[in-house]
């Protein structure tokens, strides 16, 4: 079922990028749905792949892991390439490599592997700080890149995490506590003071959710397209030669981070509400694999990977119908994208490696 | 989606498989609830999603669906070919349109650094300066960003097969259709017709209330801005699918109104008559040595058609029409006003022509009787000045008509003073009310823009005229002396001085002179009817009055003592038509300068169908040059041989 819900959301993903990137690269209309095909195959391989390694082995290399990925990072830094503003990839001749997505698995099993590791033989409290100090160093190496999305995608895993190694609730409440006061320095009261840790752009982004739809920015702008291209819709869709949002190039971004609105314009809000709930079929299944894993490492693994998966979900289809922040972070399966289809497909053969060793029924 | 949540019963179940190398049993009832509170936020966030979809699509929906519309749909204006001016009988066309392309960009499209860009890869192709158009659409952004701005006009086909084959290097730049005003005859009519321009900045609002765009042209002078309303047509609409940066989708039209040509104007005028006005008023300035301009005009006396109206020098509307600025720059610099509409703004004194309105006057105010005989001595003097005759000629007593026919100065002036006499004994100005009712010193009506009044001196006039001058500031009695031979103060306009003959004409009816006789629709039917349904008005002539203006007119053209005899007696004895007029030799009012040349009459005597009065800048005596352009004039409309006209031998007659 797991693999069922994944294979349709790639196959959702595939025919929309198809339809939607058809007059983007001229001279060649398959261009994108092409690449994307390529990373999906790749993607099933990696899978197998992933699936069929002992999660046992994995849980004894937390160091090496952490030190592979923050490796990866700092190669970024040095020949990484740009784009749009930002240094996030490896450049590999025809593709390019985004260490910072597969960090995203790496960074659950890292803490995951710690957690266990640690959670017998020292107080709550110190784990927690051990846990949040190893999230915080690659998380703020990706935030400076910059790439926010992926920042707080790793604050998220570090969350799930903690929560089902049963760290106290008051743990929860201090970082909520934080977390605000982190808001409102960085949007508010640093700015004031003339210090600004997010560009202008991430600025913009983060508040043109809550701002007028009017906004002509170029993030009000696309938010404005997005919640036009998923309004206009309507019940039952426009159809792929109706959505004129997207043939039109009125809707920015329609087959990466802005995939979801496209899907809404071309299906309504059946296709869309039918999309959301495959997302609950994946996390659901998440779930079940968690609760029957074979060892708490893999417990929180599986945990951790359908917190990941809720959040990225959310974040995106959030960001897409106007409720959440712009943060750059693509749908799972869906969006355009190697580096994160790999990735979330790599997750879901980890999901597989855990259910072969499941207990009960 | 409950069984998110792990049923209890398997929390016990462990150590069934493998133990971990650490850590405890994997499913606590701790991590159970921990795991269910993982799926319940699940649930909650999909919850909200959905929520969220329903109000965005389900009942946001209608809304959107129309935002989506607006984005995808623009409406592209489609220029209407603007109507043509054709002469009197519709078959021959003065102003016409040619199709042609501007090249637009739509400023809501091209924006910020992309529009910087594209316009300063456009400004060396199109080679427009790069600040002109940058300031078009810096303003076009204020006004109305929608409507496209014409960065270049009527680009050759070179250019747009250049523009074409770059169209990649120039989003949101396009080629539109428009059309070209053109003047097939060139400088034919051109103050009459006038000619089309871009919007002058100061009449922009105006314009903008009444449905232009920014840089449409409009007609700015002449019959072109006069009748623009009816020329203008309408604009069509075409509603058609466009990508974000505006450019067509090529998936065809959604819906279109097609543009409403403009109206046909059809003028009064003659074309015939038209042309060989003008080649006489240029005939008579190249050929002289002095003259440094001449205006003419034909009206038919019993409508106030205007049948031909020309001033020279004249210009080319095409210049305008096309854009040829170092052109249009040459007829600002030219000292001889190229530009300025003679016949209807130029103010002259009329000299002797001024006689038959003088003598029409006296006959009227019982100040000469018809069978009355006054001295025409070689120089009169009155109230201590000595007025001389024209060159000092003597002629005896003179009949009224007789007096006309010689063009006596001292006749007149006699008359002048018994003017003046009235005057002072009974108060009214009673020259000038007479000037006035026959039209001068006021337009005259006629349908163009900028018609001068000319100017009929009066005792008021002079107070104000010459308020610091105590010597001059006064009525003087050679103020009325001066004026009855149409010298001092007085001015008036060619215009005013054929429909002035054309009350004497047609017996005392003053028509207000009309340049445009109809307009006419696309199936040439009539829609409006304009030279018809002027106002007229009637001044009291008594048949006595006429007969004796008329017969003085007569003699003058055709007696054996007239001052235009030479001129127009072959013209009765062999061609059969008989004109009637008067010969005018005006002094500019600049010692030294040569007098002007003026001519005005009417014919055939005995059914006058048509006026013509002309002028001829410091063109001499009014038999020289005035009166064989006048007989070659109605020569083309009264279809009698233009040789018939004679020439002058001798300069001795005024």
């Amino acid at each position: 079922m797991l693999l069922l819900a994944v294979g349709a959301l790639l196959g959702v993903g595939l025919y929309v990028i198809d339809i939607a990137t058809v007059t983007d690269v001229r001279g060649s209309p398959d261009y994108y749905v092409d690449r994307q095909m390529l990373f999906v195959v790749l993607g099933l391989i990696v899978m197998v792949a992933v699936a069929s390694i002992d999660t046992t082995r994995l849980q004894s290399v937390p160091w090496v892991l952490l030190g592979g990925l923050l490796g990866a990072l700092a190669v970024v830094f040095v020949i990484g390439s740009s784009a749009k503003g930002s240094t996030r990839w490896i450049d590999l001749g025809p593709f390019s490599l985004q260490p910072s997505e597969l960090g995203k698995v790496v960074m659950i099993a890292v803490l995951a592997a710690l957690a266990v590791e640690r959670a017998q033989d020292s107080d709550p409290l110190r784990l927690t700080v051990l846990l949040t100090v190893v999230a915080a160093v690659p998380a703020l190496v990706v935030f400076v890149q910059p790439d926010l999305g992926t920042a707080i995608v790793y604050g998220a895993i570090l969350m799930a995490v903690l929560l089902l190694i049963g760290a106290p609730w008051q743990h929860f409440a201090g970082f909520a506590a934080v977390l605000v006061v982190l808001v409102a320095m960085v949007l508010a009261v640093l700015p004031a003071a003339g210090v600004s840790v997010l560009k202008d752009y991430q600025v913009e982004r983060l508040t043109a959710f809550v701002n007028s739809d009017r906004d002509r920015g170029d993030a009000g702008y696309q938010l404005d397209q997005s919640k036009t291209a998923i309004g206009s819709g309507g019940a039952w869709g426009k159809g792929a030669d109706g959505a004129t949002q997207t043939n039109n190039d009125f809707l920015p971004e329609h087959h990466t981070d802005f995939i979801f609105a496209v899907v809404g314009e071309m299906f309504g809000f059946v296709g869309a509400a039918l999309l959301v709930l495959l997302f609950g079929v994946v996390i659901w299944r998440a779930l079940r694999i968690t609760a029957r894993a074979a060892s708490q490492f893999e417990q929180v693994v599986a945990g951790g990977i359908a917190a990941m998966f809720m959040f990225q979900a959310f974040v995106n289809v959030g960001m897409n119908v106007g409720i959440m922040p712009i943060t750059g972070i693509p749908l799972p399966f869906v969006s355009y994208g190697g580096s994160h289809t790999v990735t979330n497909m790599a997750a879901i053969g980890l999901l597989f490696a855990v259910n072969r060793r499941r207990v009960g029924l | 989606m409950t069984t998110l949540t792990p049923p209890p019963r398997r929390t016990g179940s462990t150590g069934g498989g493998s133990t971990p190398p650490k850590g405890r049993a994997p499913l606590t009832p701790a991590v159970a609830v921990r795991i269910a509170a993982l799926g319940m936020v699940a649930v909650v966030l999909i919850g909200i999603l959905l929520t969220r979809l329903w109000f965005l699509q389900v009942i946001g929906g209608q809304a959107y669906a129309q935002r989506a519309e607006e984005n995808r749909v623009r409406t592209i204006k489609e220029p209407a070919p603007r109507g043509l001016v054709t002469d009197r009988t519709g078959r021959h066309v003065f102003a016409q349109n040619r199709p042609g392309w501007n090249v637009v960009a739509r400023p809501a499209e091209l924006q910020g650094a992309r529009r910087r860009a594209v316009l300063a890869k456009l400004a060396p192709v199109l080679e427009v300066p790069l600040p002109r158009m940058t300031a078009a659409m810096a303003k076009a952004d204020r006004d109305a960003p929608l409507e496209g701005v014409v960065l270049a006009e009527d680009v050759d086909q070179d250019l747009q097969i250049a523009l074409a084959e770059r169209a990649r290097d120039f989003p949101g730049v396009t080629l539109e259709r428009t059309y070209v005003r053109t003047y097939p005859d060139d400088t034919l009519a051109a103050h009459v017709l006038g000619y089309t321009g871009p919007i002058f900045a100061e009449d922009y609002a105006r314009y903008r209330e009444q449905g232009y765009v920014g840089n449409e042209r409009v007609g700015v002078t002449g019959v072109e801005a006069k009748y623009e309303s009816y020329l203008r047509g309408v604009k069509g609409d075409r509603r058609v699918e466009v990508t974000a940066t505006g450019e067509p989708t090529g998936r065809g039209t959604i819906s279109s109104t097609p543009p409403t040509p403009g109206d046909t104007l059809r003028l009064t005028i003659d074309y015939p008559t038209q042309r060989a006005l003008e080649q006489q008023l240029r005939f008579r300035v190249t050929d002289s040595p002095t003259a440094t301009g001449a205006a003419g005009v034909a009206l038919d006396p019993r409508t106030g058609e205007v049948l031909a109206m020309a001033s020279f020098p004249t210009y080319s509307p095409d210049a305008y029409a096309r854009n040829r600025t170092r052109l249009t720059a040459r007829y600002n610099r030219d000292e001889r006003r190229p530009l300025f509409p003679r016949a209807i703004q130029g103010s002259y004194p009329p000299g002797s022509t001024f006689k038959a309105v003088t003598m029409s006057s006296a006959l009227q105010l019982g100040l000469l009787r018809p069978d009355e005989g006054i001295g025409s001595p070689a120089e009169l003097e009155l109230y201590g000045t000595v007025f001389p005759n024209f060159r000092r000629q003597y002629h005896g007593t003179l009949s009224p008509p007789r007096a006309m026919e010689v063009s006596s100065d001292t006749f007149f002036y006699t008359l002048g003073s018994r003017f003046y006499e009235k005057r002072i004994k009974e108060g009214p100005e009673f020259q000038q009310q007479w000037a006035q009712r026959f039209g001068f010193g006021r337009p005259t009506g006629i349908d163009l823009p900028g018609e001068s009044g000319g100017r009929v001196p009066s005792e008021d006039w002079k107070e104000e005229y010459f308020a610091s001058d105590r010597d001059n500031n006064f009525w003087k009695p050679g103020d009325d002396i001066n004026m009855t031979v149409g010298q001092g103060y007085l001015e008036v306009t060619p215009l005013q001085m054929a429909v002035a003959y054309a009350a004497i004409a047609n017996g005392g009816t003053i028509p207000t002179p009309m340049i445009a006789r109809e307009v006419v629709g696309p199936a040439n039917q009539v829609k409006r009817r304009l030279s018809a349904a002027t106002p007229s008005r009637t001044i009291p002539l008594s048949p006595t009055t006429l007969r004796t203006v008329r017969e003085g007119l007569d003699l003058a053209s055709n007696g054996p003592n007239g001052t235009a005899t030479a001129v127009f007696s072959n013209v009765r004895a062999t061609g059969g038509v008989e004109v009637a007029g008067k010969t005018g030799t005006a002094e500019p009012g600049v010692r030294g300068e040569e007098d002007h040349s003026w001519f005005v009459g009417y014919a055939p005597y005995r059914d006058p169908r048509i006026v013509v009065a002309v002028v001829v800048e410091h063109g001499g005596t009014g038999a020289t040059a005035a009166a064989p352009a006048v007989c070659r004039t109605m020569a083309a409309y009264l279809k009698y041989d233009p040789e018939l006209c004679g020439v002058p031998v001798a300069e001795d007659s005024n």
